[in-house]
């Protein structure tokens, strides 16, 4: 009997024990400084031009661009887009928690633990006269908290949705906190035993101050209804998906959000899947919407195999928006929407109608890009700058072509091409740009796959500085860190840094969990 | 003590852990199948799913395994291999509810257990390999196997 109870608190330890704590080098000062942001959100600006004009990284100077400092995540999946003050780096280590470093050494000044799978940019806001962040847990939903010590202010989730899946970043607009919806059922589906499906993606409303659902709009109408039984007796249902994975774009002088919508994950088919909307942020009432294509079902039961029982019979391409829409805004020119697909696409849309005025595709596409995460654009150079990731995924048709794009705003048409050469033959080195970029106004930074972190010249692309990650990196914290592919949120700059995490193990890429502070050295150095 | 030639092979063991780790999974599945625990979104709003999905794990173990471990001390496994339970203490029949209480619970357990130490399954397996021929669930429950003779 004895022997029987020291075998039992033997596994109890083993339990107890098994999440270990990440110990940090903490900062003399705890207290993060908030007077100066660098970005409003996951698009730096709510237009989500990605475009960071504070910035003294040109042209002439991009190529001294020099490692300042890493940190170690605690995940080989890191998501996270950093929200930058005048002295702090606001970052999400999923596992970890929020964690607030000094810009300028990496210490450590606070951190919030927080165990989801946190995937986000870190948006600030003012609640209750207090300095406040706001960001999202995959899994957990949207989360409040001080910025000056990480206390918690509120936690909101929807309650329309069974099992929702908080995977893009909120953008806030006023008083209003927009939440991209989509769910776990892309996922479940694989179980066989899972009748799927019968969810909706959607957008979510919360009040900035309390965090109070204000609305709801689900991007498929229709309830679902049983559709048939397979093989297993399993009941399947439908209409089902259109999922919302990007982060919503702000048009503050229409009082309107656009977003796009994926496949839907069971048939029938809507009309809404695949689709750009127009939404008005204080009602929730849709403007307009615009679908690109039509009978696109998909789950990633068809991964496993075209013959499981959750793969619709009809499979469809899997050519979601994941990229948020990019609104485009001159003096003097009418505003261009435009939204970058999975296919290859990129439309030029009429914000005010969702009427396509031009359409081009830039590659194969594929279930991971074509566009992918996200991209740049510069109003005043009439430019829209366009990541093509193009890695194969499903079997496609036609010839990858991989590579950072310049696209006329206006028309469309191709202003320049920095393709792209994959590292080796195996598909964990591609050369695609799958990651969202970011914009300054001479230069554009892109991640690829294969681990290159790059500098372009904004006016023809010209590669202007590079940085091969795929190698051991000594951190500020102390996790052993390497880099991998670069997928996700993407680069942000500010002033003279710019910051990128390395690393995602997922769908065949190399994982890695390093952030990444660059500096420029030479000239123009801070 | 159990003496050193008593105890049942390591092959014949691992045989009959295969037997019933092929049994057991494949009644679980059905019982999920008619119980229907896994099919809808509802169900994966907590973790409760996977509680559910343990359970019927177990009363899989139990409905295949708990008539042979009541009266013989073996699984369908053990019962193919000629080898049995017995208390370590004694050498007799194992107590039933240590069968039931402490094994049939404690290796579902292992698998419960989260990263790092996702690896306690195989080690309850590789501790076979010692002069004792008991595996960690063994300790627990204060077991050994035997061959029947």
């Amino acid at each position: 009997m004895r022997e029987t109870r020291w075998w039992f608190a033997v596994l109890v330890c083993l339990v107890a024990l098994a999440p270990i704590a990440v110990s940090a080098a903490d900062c003399d000062r705890r207290e993060p400084g908030l007077s100066t942001r660098y970005s409003d959100g996951w698009g730096i600006t709510p237009d989500a031009n990605r475009l960071q004009a504070r910035t003294t990284i040109e042209r002439s100077n991009a190529g001294t661009l020099q490692l300042a400092w890493a940190y170690g995540f605690g995940s080989k999946k890191p998501r996270t887009f950093p929200l930058v003050t005048e002295d702090t780096l606001f970052i999400a280590d999923s596992g970890v928690g929020i964690v607030a470093l000094d810009r300028e050494t990496g210490c450590t000044r606070w951190v919030r633990k927080q165990g989801g799978e946190l995937g986000t940019a870190i948006l600030y806001a003012r609640i209750d006269d207090r300095d406040a962040l706001v960001y999202n847990d995959r899994n957990g939903g949207v989360y409040a908290i001080d910025a000056l010590t990480g206390a918690d202010i509120w936690h909101a989730a929807i309650v329309e949705q069974p099992i929702p899946m908080y995977s893009g970043t909120p953008t806030i607009q006023g008083q209003t906190v927009l939440v991209p919806i989509s769910s776990l059922e892309i996922g479940l589906a694989a179980n066989p035993l899972y009748g799927c499906c019968t969810t909706s993606g959607g957008m979510a409303a919360f009040d900035l101050q309390t965090g109070k659902e204000l609305w709801f709009l689900p991007t498929i109408d229709k309830p679902p209804a049983p559709t048939e039984k397979h093989w297993l007796l399993v009941q399947e249902y439908g209409p089902s998906g259109a999922p919302v994975w990007g982060t919503p774009t702000v048009d503050v002088s229409r009082g309107v959000t656009y977003y796009g919508s994926g496949q839907n994950y069971s048939p029938p088919s809507t009309t809404t899947s695949d689709a750009i909307f127009a939404v008005d942020i204080a009602s929730g009432e849709k403007r307009w919407v615009r679908q690109f294509t039509e009978n696109d079902t998909y789950n990633i039961a068809c991964d496993i195999s075209r013959q499981h029982p959750n793969c619709p019979v009809q499979m469809g391409p899997d050519h979601d928006f994941g990229a948020p829409p990019v609104l485009v805004s001159r003096p003097g020119h009418p505003d261009v929407l435009v939204a970058g697909q999975k296919s290859g696409h990129v439309h030029g849309l009429d914000p005010e109608t969702g009427e396509v005025r031009w359409s081009v595709r830039l590659g194969r596409g594929g279930a991971l890009g074509g566009i992918h995460w996200g991209m740049a654009a510069d109003a005043n150079r009439a430019v829209v700058y366009v990541p093509v990731s193009d890695v194969a995924a499903h079997p496609v048709d036609g010839k990858p072509a991989p590579g950072l794009y310049a696209l006329d705003v206006d028309t469309g048409e191709t202003l320049w091409v920095h393709s792209r050469e994959d590292r080796c033959p195996d598909r964990i080195c591609s050369g695609g740009l799958s990651a969202a970029i970011t914009a300054t106004p001479e230069v554009v930074f892109a991640g690829s796959l294969d681990g290159y972190f790059s500098a372009y010249a904004a006016d023809n692309g010209e590669l202007l500085w590079t940085d091969d990650t795929w190698k051991d990196f000594d951190t500020v914290n102390g996790v052993p860190a390497s880099g991998g592919a670069f997928d996700a949120h993407g680069p942000m700059v500010a002033d003279d840094m710019v910051i990128v995490s390395s690393g995602y193990d997922s769908f065949g890429e190399k994982g890695g969990n390093v952030l990444l502070v660059y500096r420029l050295g030479g000239e123009g150095a801070k | 003590m159990i003496d050193q030639e008593h105890l049942a092979g390591r092959g014949r063991r691992l045989l009959a852990t295969g037997v019933d780790f092929v049994l057991v999974p494949a009644l679980t599945l059905v019982l999920i199948m008619l119980t229907g625990v896994v099919e809808h979104a509802e169900d994966y709003r907590s973790l409760a799913w996977i509680w559910k999905v343990f359970g019927l794990a177990v009363t899989s173990y139990l409905i295949l395994n708990g008539y042979l471990l009541w009266r013989r001390g073996q699984s369908i496994g053990k019962a193919l291999m000629g080898i049995a339970i017995v208390s370590t203490a004694t050498g007799e029949k194992a107590p039933f509810w240590k069968l039931v209480g402490i094994r049939a619970l404690f290796f579902p357990l292992l698998y419960l257990i989260p990263p790092p130490l996702t690896v306690a399954p195989v080690l309850d397996q590789v501790l076979i390999f010692m002069k004792g021929r008991r595996c960690l669930h063994d300790y627990a429950a204060g077991t050994s196997v035997v061959n029947r003779a």
